[in-house]
């Protein structure tokens, strides 16, 4: 295995958490954690490097299997490793824009949203299916551009380590620049906002420029308090439930659904429905303005 | 595979630790809805929308249930420090006992609504649409 910046940041995750806590408790601001919730984000994260173990080994096997066939041969060089940080983040966009998008994806990634808590533990509620949804899939274009695998993976646990900080309440907004260009507390908190007006905005992971560009981005406004979560809230801490609910949920679906839309519970949006019972959260957002603009019109 | 068991058992040390913590510095308080305002804005995230038009704060805050123009009934229940939206079944009978509401299909569910809980009795709850899958990100 190649090295796995991510092992090394484990200790500090865990002392940054520590600061959070002891930050929220002399503020006063007492619902930033509890303590169950933060029992199930960090089972949830210490089980996903368990299947990061069992499946890590594979993910290189295909990326080193992809770079072979690869024409061009990028190797070691120094300008490589921006270049190489730089389009893995455009990759992580389109991924995560993709696990917002497609229900396939989603049930992997949904388990990273379902906290209603928005502190550093919940950073670290990652996927355990995530090579069983095929997310590798994402990353073998920088294998095929001749990138080497060794460099795409380091790269991509740097973006995960840059990704943590940004769980956070406590930063509330950095400087103007540094707001425009990077993936910050506050865009983050947009993110994972269940506020009609702020769904599936600011996919990106560690440069904001990618929502900008790609009209995601949506900047937190402070209008009303951000709630945090998933639409359909869990209302339970059970581990096994948060982790494996959406792959449920959505195999249900599937089964239930007429022949001729079985597909379309797996690759179409998130609430998506055949017979309109369900929201997405474009129908949401809709539906929103329609009733903010029915109040400012009385 | 050297040194992946030691890590292994140094994180679950190190989670343990950290929600003991968590415990002991006091973040295990149940959530408590501070105004009717609040509890309107939560029931209004509630899949496939909700605008409460008659609405109960329980008298600690510590749950809340609504009516809607349509008469579907919803509550919201709380989970750790903060609160889910449940919709009421269809039908689902509403009693009242010394003050307190009681919704047939969550036991476990009591709204110390005082004289006001009289109010809510009798109440026949409209179906919801179908929302038991999750719907969307967020």
């Amino acid at each position: 295995m190649p090295f796995d910046p991510v092992a090394y940041a484990i200790p500090v995750f865990v002392a940054m958490i520590l600061g959070e806590l002891i930050w929220s408790r002399r503020t006063g601001a007492g619902h930033a954690y509890e303590w169950r919730d933060t029992g199930t984000s960090l089972a949830i994260g210490l089980g996903s490097t368990i299947a990061g173990a069992l499946t890590g080994g594979l993910t290189v096997a295909l990326l080193v299997a992809t770079h072979d066939i690869s024409p061009f041969a990028i190797g070691w060089v120094w300008w490589a490793w921006p270049l190489c940080f730089v389009l893995d983040d455009l990759a992580y966009y389109v991924f995560h824009r993709s696990a917002h998008r497609v229900r396939w994806f989603w049930a992997s990634h949904v388990n990273h949203h379902s906290s209603q808590h928005y502190n550093l533990s919940t950073a670290l509620r990652q996927s355990w299916t995530g090579f069983f949804a095929l997310s590798f899939i994402f990353r073998l274009p920088l294998a095929l551009a001749g990138f080497e695998p060794g460099m795409i993976l380091v790269c991509a646990g740097l973006n995960l380590i840059y990704q943590f900080w940004i769980h956070t309440e406590v930063v509330k907004r950095l400087p103007r620049w540094f707001e425009a260009v990077m993936n910050t507390p506050s865009h983050h908190r947009v993110h994972h906002a269940v506020n009609a007006r702020y769904l599936d905005r600011n996919y990106a992971g560690t440069f904001i420029v990618w929502d900008r560009m790609f009209g995601t981005f949506a900047a937190e406004d402070g209008e009303d308090r951000i709630r945090y979560g998933i639409v359909n809230q869990l209302g339970t801490f059970n581990l096994a439930y948060a982790v494996f609910h959406e792959w449920l949920g959505m195999a249900r679906d599937v089964w239930h659904a007429p022949w001729r839309h079985k597909l379309s519970y797996l690759w179409r949006v998130p609430g998506w429905s055949h017979d309109g019972s369900r929201e997405t959260s474009d129908m949401i957002r809709q539906r929103w303005q329609r009733s903010r603009s029915s109040q400012d019109s009385q | 595979m050297d040194g992946v068991a030691p890590q292994f058992l140094g994180s679950l040390l190190a989670v343990a630790a950290l929600v003991a913590l968590t415990y002991i510095m006091g973040f295990r308080q149940a959530g408590k809805l501070e105004s009717e305002a609040e509890a309107r804005e939560l029931f209004r995230l509630a899949p496939g929308g909700f605008e409460p038009a008659d609405l109960a704060l329980d008298h600690d805050g510590a749950a809340a249930i609504a009516r809607d123009e349509q008469g579907r009934v919803a509550v919201l229940v709380p989970h750790g420090n903060q609160f889910v939206v449940r919709p009421v079944k269809g039908g689902a009978a509403i009693t009242a006992r010394g003050g307190s509401l009681l919704i047939a299909d969550m036991p476990r569910l009591r709204l110390h609504l005082g004289d006001n809980a009289r109010h809510w009795v009798g109440t026949r709850a409209r179906g919801w649409a179908t929302t038991d899958s999750n719907a969307n990100s967020g």
